[in-house]
């Protein structure tokens, strides 16, 4: 590995501002008074700018706006979209450049954008990076882009031919041709590979409500439906699946959870990641791998736990090994089970992750142990936020 | 314009006082004298003609007023359509002509008239008239393109001999006529300033087991007939329920969704009577009769007046059932709704819109518009085919993958429609990363979980309706019909309803199941109807001949007592013709229904294949 000086004053070209992690890396640069390109979309409702303040006056920082420059780019055209002069300006101020954006569809249905995102659109940012001499890319990929051929999976480039989803594999290949362009055109890289970033295990706060927060917002609109049946109707839809209100006044809603093996969930939080990446950028090293992610890892029962306390529910039961073809026997179970298919990867996941490079970088900082006083931070900002839909308000 | 008199002016005439669809029973006088006038449609259109002095008071105007006892039922059947309550109008006829009585006003008696007198030898004194009050209501209806016409006479004949002996004897004197059924066309087809014939009296329905067929009047409408047959264990390919059979054969050749395997046009009757414009009398399986099989692919005038017809009888399956099979895109849904028509899966087939879907299931329209945003927004269904088929049919559509709202789950969805509005658990559906779209609907117990979650009652359904008609309506939903969706589609009941918040007219074409073809047409009907401001929508599709061709409609709406808007309307309407004609001409497989109007006799393949031997 070489190191090679991290840069100067010069800005950071950010793609995927408007996205949970981006906007994390933003704020994070902003932070530390630096300047930031962002370079990004409107959505069909709100310009680029527009967005980026909402979020701004989200992280408490709108006075930093001026440490801000704003470029409309697709990824999908030609110069990015970018207009000749605009392309050539920006080209020549070679930023490094952190490529964040990404499409983080799981599903098969959904290959065909997610590869073209992801993959095919890649070609775009990096024949910028190369004609701009880009002092560095740094690409933020994810931990689980590994695949599942082996458990043990160093900070290295991947081998896997299997993966659990299109984006995993996505992820891969777009790995692949980041260091082959950058390689090629003598562009210093990293590949940056955070496992499932949840809010600030500080303050509950997040933009982002899936992964960890699908299953426990799915309890609770399945508790709430048979709270509701109990309390205002007569309760027999709730007692025919065995729901009742117990003598402490708990809601007793008997759900198993079915795992294939006890594996485990790495969290980190999404501080935690941030200032890693900070940490990353500051000394960068170049055709370097680094894993954020928990070296102590949890497991679905402790989430379980972990929920039925926060919810005030009893009767979840994690269950190892595959529902018979008969298990099923409950409405919320096989809603549940329907709910959280997706993510089942990822709740009983096998793989360790190596971390040498981002322990040199941080430190040997680790993120903190996912407890319940975080959960309970976490959860309780995100039911007051209406699961994202009362975010900005 | 106060409360009462909008309520008046804003009938639909969509007959459907006429017909008992509530199991209510009908307006009494109605029953008796057989005149729209003596229906709460006909007194809607009096009351705001007196409260306008358009007309006079006239000895039938009395009689009319007086004929109401306030009974109150078309409040309930006007209130299930259109959200209106007549009987607020009742009243005010009654305390008008109350008034105008005690205050000593004239009375305007019927003036002598030979040719009136004649009619009435033909066809008895009660059954004709010159009376302005009952003339006044046979004078117009809400379409946008017609001119209001105050007919001279009103004849109701009771037979074949009667009609052929008043046509003669107008033909004599030069008087220009028009047939009525029950004026439910709203197209301006049935208004004439000479006389109007109505042939409401003329109900016979007599049943040829034997020969699979059923002779009808011409004054009997679909749902009376789908009754009769229903309560006999047999179906027939019925219209809008109170559209009068043999006239709507005439108009438009019957469709439904169940033309998807019973056809249209001439597919739906055995035989049928008619007597000519000379009076003469003939049969269409006479060798001798004139050919109404073909079809000119221009404006045609009627034939004649259908006085009887045999309609087809069609087996019931013991093991019916619907399936409601959500889409996210028109394109998929029509691949499937063919899919289904070529491989002969299901008797009914129709794709629907988000705007039929949750105006039919909705008892009013402030309930409508949020299950219309449910539907798109939370549940992502933009459209629906809905199948109706046996257990083998239904099986079918599982095996081929499509997971579908069942009868059990219409049921539940329809009582929980209130529930479903401010569900948040929906919105996981939504968010939830799946390859299968609408996979939920396939879960085991996913029915069992929507009962908990929606509670569904007909109490809540009927939550947002008048209060004063409320315990009227928990019953009425209560009752298993209402939601099934197999009877719905058989009795057609709730079609009236895509009317409720404004006039429709109704767009319609025949055309190939063709994606491109079908969504730039589409295109084309919302951007004239966009242009001119006017509220439109997607209507529904039904595969017809096994998927080759499809009946299309697209929907304009309209308030009918906005001058603007009419004018809006008549301009739309034209560009749209124009736009058929235009893709007709390109395609050589687009027809207009503009066409069949009055060919509705014709074999279904001389419509839907007029253009061949024309193309390349």
């Amino acid at each position: 590995m070489t190191g090679i000086k991290a840069g100067g004053d010069e800005p950071h070209l950010l793609t995927g501002a408007t996205g949970f992690l981006g906007s994390h890396i933003m704020a994070g640069l902003l932070a530390e008074g630096k300047r930031v390109v962002i370079a990004g979309r409107s959505s069909s409702r709100e310009p680029l700018k527009e967005r980026i303040r909402r979020l701004l006056h989200w992280f408490g920082m709108e006075c930093r706006e001026g440490l801000l420059e704003f470029h409309e780019i697709d990824f999908l055209k030609p110069r990015m979209g970018l207009g000749r002069a605009e392309y050539d300006r920006l080209r020549g101020r070679g930023c490094p450049v952190i490529h964040c954006a990404s499409d983080t569809r799981f599903t098969e249905k959904n290959r065909a954008m997610v590869m073209k995102s992801n993959v095919e659109s890649l070609a775009t940012i990096l024949d910028f990076a190369t004609a701009s001499g880009a002092r560095w890319f740094h690409f933020i990929s994810s931990a689980y882009a590994a695949g599942i051929d082996r458990f043990a999976c160093p900070e290295a480039p991947v081998h896997s031919l299997r993966f659990n989803n299109v984006y995993e594999e996505s992820k891969a290949l777009a790995e692949d041709r980041v260091a082959g362009k950058c390689r090629e055109g003598k562009i210093p890289y990293t590949i940056i590979r955070p496992a499932i970033v949840y809010g600030d295990s500080s303050t509950g706060k997040s933009l982002r409500f899936n992964a960890l927060y699908f299953p426990v917002r799915s309890l609770q609109h399945i508790r709430d439906i048979y709270l509701d049946e109990i309390k205002n109707r007569n309760g027999m839809k709730a007692a025919e699946c065995g729901i009742f209100i117990n003598d402490e006044g708990v809601l007793h809603l008997p759900i198993r959870i079915f795992i294939p093996h006890e594996g485990k969930i790495n969290l980190v939080p999404v501080n935690y990641f941030t200032k890693t990446i900070l940490a990353i950028l500051e000394k960068p090293e170049n055709e370097t791998f680094y894993h954020i992610t928990s070296n102590r890892p949890e497991n679905m029962t402790r989430l379980a736990s972990y929920a039925e306390r926060f919810l005030e529910i009893t009767g979840i039961e994690v269950v190892i090994g595959a529902a018979g073809a008969d298990a099923m026997k409950n409405p919320p179970e096989e809603l549940f089970d329907y709910f959280i298919k997706a993510y089942r990867p990822y709740i009983s996941d096998k793989r360790d992750f190596f971390r040498e490079n981002t322990d040199r970088a941080t430190g040997g900082v680790l993120p903190p142990d996912f407890g319940y006083e975080i959960f309970q931070k976490c959860m309780a900002f995100a039911v007051a936020a209406d699961w994202g839909k009362r975010l900005f308000d | 314009m106060d409360d009462v008199l909008k309520t008046a002016k804003s009938c639909r005439h969509y007959a459907m006082c006429k017909i008992d669809f509530l199991g209510t029973g009908l307006c009494r006088a109605g029953e008796e004298k057989h005149f729209v006038s003596f229906y709460p449609q006909g007194r809607m259109d009096l009351y705001a003609a007196l409260a306008e002095n358009r007309i006079p008071i006239t000895e039938k105007c009395v009689e009319i007023a007086e004929s109401c006892d306030l009974c109150g039922k078309c409040d309930y059947q006007c209130y299930f359509v259109t959200e209106m309550k007549p009987t607020a109008v009742m009243k005010a006829l009654k305390e008008h002509i109350r008034l105008h009585l005690e205050n000593g006003g004239d009375v305007l008696a019927a003036e002598k008239d030979s040719i009136l007198d004649g009619i009435k030898e033909i066809v008895g004194d009660d059954w004709a008239t010159n009376d302005r009050a009952i003339a006044l209501t046979y004078s117009h209806d809400p379409c946008p393109a017609a001119e209001p016409r105050l007919p001279d006479y009103i004849a109701m004949p009771g037979s074949s001999a009667e009609i052929s002996a008043v046509i003669q004897l107008l033909n004599r004197h030069g008087i220009p006529y028009a047939v009525r059924g029950n004026g439910s066309s709203v197209m301006g087809f049935v208004m004439s300033e000479g006389a109007v014939i109505d042939l409401g009296r003329m109900k016979a329905i007599v049943f040829d087991e034997k020969n699979w067929l059923v002779k009808v009047g011409p004054g009997v409408a679909a749902f009376d007939l789908q009754k009769a047959a229903v309560k006999r264990g047999f179906r027939v390919n019925a219209a809008e329920p109170s559209a009068l059979v043999c006239a709507n054969i005439m108009c438009s050749g019957i469709f439904s969704t169940f033309s998807a395997s019973y056809g249209t046009a001439a597919d739906n009757y055995i035989d049928a009577e008619f007597v000519g414009h000379d009076g003469s009398v003939f049969r269409l399986s006479d060798p001798s009769a004139p050919n109404l099989f073909g079809f000119r692919r221009t404006d045609s005038a009627l034939p004649g007046i259908c006085s009887s017809a045999s309609i087809r009888l069609h087996p019931v399956p013991a093991d019916e059932g619907a399936a409601f099979v959500p889409f996210a895109s028109l394109e998929r849904a029509l691949d499937f709704a063919r899919e289904c028509a070529g491989r002969r899966i299901g008797l009914a087939i129709g794709v629907l819109g988000g705007e039929y879907v949750s105006v039919f299931l909705s008892p009013t329209k402030k309930l409508a518009a949020e299950v219309k945003d449910a539907f798109r927004d939370k549940l992502k269904m933009e459209y629906l085919v809905l199948v109706i088929g046996d257990k083998y049919a239904l099986h079918s559509i599982k095996a081929m993958g499509y997971p579908y709202f069942d009868n059990r789950m219409i049921r539940i969805l329809n009582l929980g429609l209130p529930a479903l509005t401010s569900a948040k658990w929906l919105d996981l559906m939504d968010e939830l990363a799946d390859d299968k779209p609408f996979s939920y609907l396939g879960l085991a117990h996913f029915p069992d979980l929507a009962e908990a979650a929606l509670a569904p009652s007909s109490a809540q359904l009927v939550g947002d309706v008048d209060p004063e008609l409320r315990p009227f309506f928990e019953k009425l939903y209560a009752r298993p019909e209402m939601t099934d969706p197999v009877w719905l589609n058989m009795f057609r009941i709730v079609s009236a309803r895509m009317g409720r918040e404004k006039h429709v007219v109704a767009m319609i074409i025949y055309l190939p199941i063709d994606h491109t073809l079908i969504a730039g047409i589409g295109r084309e009907f919302k951007r004239i109807a966009d242009s001119h401001g006017l509220k439109n929508d997607f209507g529904f599709i039904t595969p017809l001949d096994d998927g080759k061709r499809c009946v299309f409609e697209y929907d304009y709406y309209l308030d009918q007592n906005d001058p603007r808007e009419k004018i809006k309307m008549r301009q739309a309407m034209m560009e749209t013709g124009m736009m058929i004609e235009k893709f007709s001409a390109a395609t050589g497989t687009v027809t207009w229904i503009r066409h069949v109007f009055c060919q509705g006799f014709s074999r279904k393949e001389s419509f839907l294949y007029s253009g061949a031997g024309t193309g390349p």
